[in-house]
């Protein structure tokens, strides 16, 4: 693919996009680890969230609200720079990158998932009661079926969130699109100007993120009219 | 190894100013962009709305191009990208004001946008039957409902963008992360500052939604 790139923009813009592309592809695994993780840790939350249990409520909803209400950038900065130092151990950035968002997911998505659920009429549970339906088998038969109706199009377009947010694993030395395109634009090669490689940037992270705002707009009109 | 010194960060003055000023140049910064942007969002999603010639093709392009790009890319672009085009200098606070009006006009103006197509029907149906012009029906109808239904989650956007400001330190504006990264540049405390940032962002945050809060109740909320 380098050659192919290379016959067509040149020599220092060619190798650039090649390097470019290949290294969007940390950002996708980083984007899925965090999508995969934080939506198996949002699952548990949400059922914590919902179970009839107070200190299990209070103890979720500590968690979404305090999650929320932090920044990306100072989880990354405390399990990657500040728990290495504290331990005094290395601790190698996919780690701490892939934790870090993995917990701004879980809270986001659990709050996603929670609003979906507290949609859901309350006689569909009286009804699923009515029925002797035990509470396991009422969330699995009657309730997750439709809150997976409310709940997809926010959760795709939060999908968006979160590949925006890997851009900032950067800062902790994780090396993805960002981090190359910073070098490339830092580097005093004539052609890989500011001014070039970030509009680059900008155009991969936008096609990566602009097809699922897509998705997520048509599921939002599907589900709409059905409703 | 287990040791923990908030002592040598509260005890000296020199870092507590410097945390002090990195909250006010923090917030400032988000207030004044937020608001610049709100402006901005609010003329990209009339013209939407009303369909101006060319004017709207643009405002779809911007508002979904600034929504699928990171903050960062487009904080640098505007730091190191712009400046080379245009010749110009300016301090770095000045960019980065820049680059979170880009940021909040886009957020804003999609909410916005779908604010104002949100209308129901219903509504203007009977503002048409009182024969009210076009300008009456967005002033008296539209708006007023977007400003109500969308409050929540322009609130909740704006506070969103004020938890990733953080990465303006990157280009060297003295803001809250900048203060706590020269902090643990010189005490190696990291652990220890992060975790008072950490808790002040929290504080900051509850503290804008709070009074984003009050602000409804005192002036949307009595139209409902």
């Amino acid at each position: 693919m380098q050659d192919l790139l290379i016959n067509i923009f040149d020599k220092p813009l060619g190798i650039i996009l090649a390097q470019l592309i290949s290294a969007t592809r940390f950002t996708i695994y980083l984007s899925l680890i965090a999508f995969f993780g934080g939506g198996l840790l949002a699952l548990l939350i949400t059922f914590l969230r919902i179970y009839p249990s107070k200190v299990l409520n209070y103890i979720s909803f500590s968690y979404i609200w305090f999650f929320q209400s932090l920044p990306l950038l100072m989880l990354l900065f405390i399990i990657g720079l500040g728990i290495p130092r504290f331990l005094g151990q290395d601790f190698d950035p996919w780690y701490a990158a892939s934790i870090s968002l993995i917990v701004f997911t879980s809270a986001y998505l659990a709050e996603v998932w929670r609003g979906a659920i507290l949609a859901i009429p309350k006689g569909q549970w009286e009804g699923a009661h009515a029925l002797n339906l035990n509470y396991i088998q009422t969330l699995r038969l009657i309730i997750i079926p439709q809150v997976y109706k409310y709940s997809i199009a926010p959760t795709v377009s939060f999908l968006i969130q979160i590949i925006k947010g890997t851009s900032l694993a950067y800062i902790i030395g994780f090396q993805d699109l960002m981090l190359l395109g910073k070098r490339w634009a830092n580097s005093p090669v004539i052609g890989s100007e500011p001014f070039i490689i970030f509009p680059i940037m900008a155009v991969l992270y936008f096609c990566l993120c602009y097809p699922l705002a897509i998705y997520a707009k048509q599921l939002e009109k599907k589900y709409s009219i059905e409703n | 190894m287990f040791d923990f010194r908030f002592f040598e960060i509260y005890r000296s003055s020199e870092y507590m100013n410097l945390i002090f000023d990195g909250i006010l140049i923090s917030s400032s910064l988000t207030v004044i962009s937020g608001g610049l942007g709100f402006i901005i969002a609010f003329l990209l999603a009339a013209s939407i709305y009303w369909r101006v010639k060319l004017l709207n093709y643009f405002s779809i392009c911007w508002i979904d191009f600034v929504r699928n790009t990171p903050l960062i890319v487009q904080l640098f672009f505007v730091t190191f990208g712009l400046p080379l085009i245009f010749q110009y200098v300016w301090p770095f606070w000045a960019h980065a004001l820049l680059a979170l009006t880009i940021n909040f006009t886009g957020y804003f103006g999609e909410i916005l946008r779908s604010g104002f197509n949100s209308t129901p029907n219903s509504q203007l149906e009977a503002a048409y039957s009182l024969n009210l012009n076009k300008m009456t029906i967005f002033r008296k109808i539209v708006l007023p409902h977007t400003l109500i239904k969308m409050f929540p989650s322009l609130s909740s956007q704006f506070i969103f963008i004020f938890l990733t400001t953080g990465i303006i330190s990157e280009i060297g504006v003295n803001d809250l992360t900048h203060a706590g990264l020269y902090i643990d540049s010189r005490t190696f405390r990291t652990f220890e500052i992060f975790i008072i940032l950490s808790i002040l962002y929290v504080a900051l945050s509850l503290l804008f939604k709070t009074s984003l809060e009050v602000i409804y109740n005192k002036t949307l909320k009595k139209r409902m």
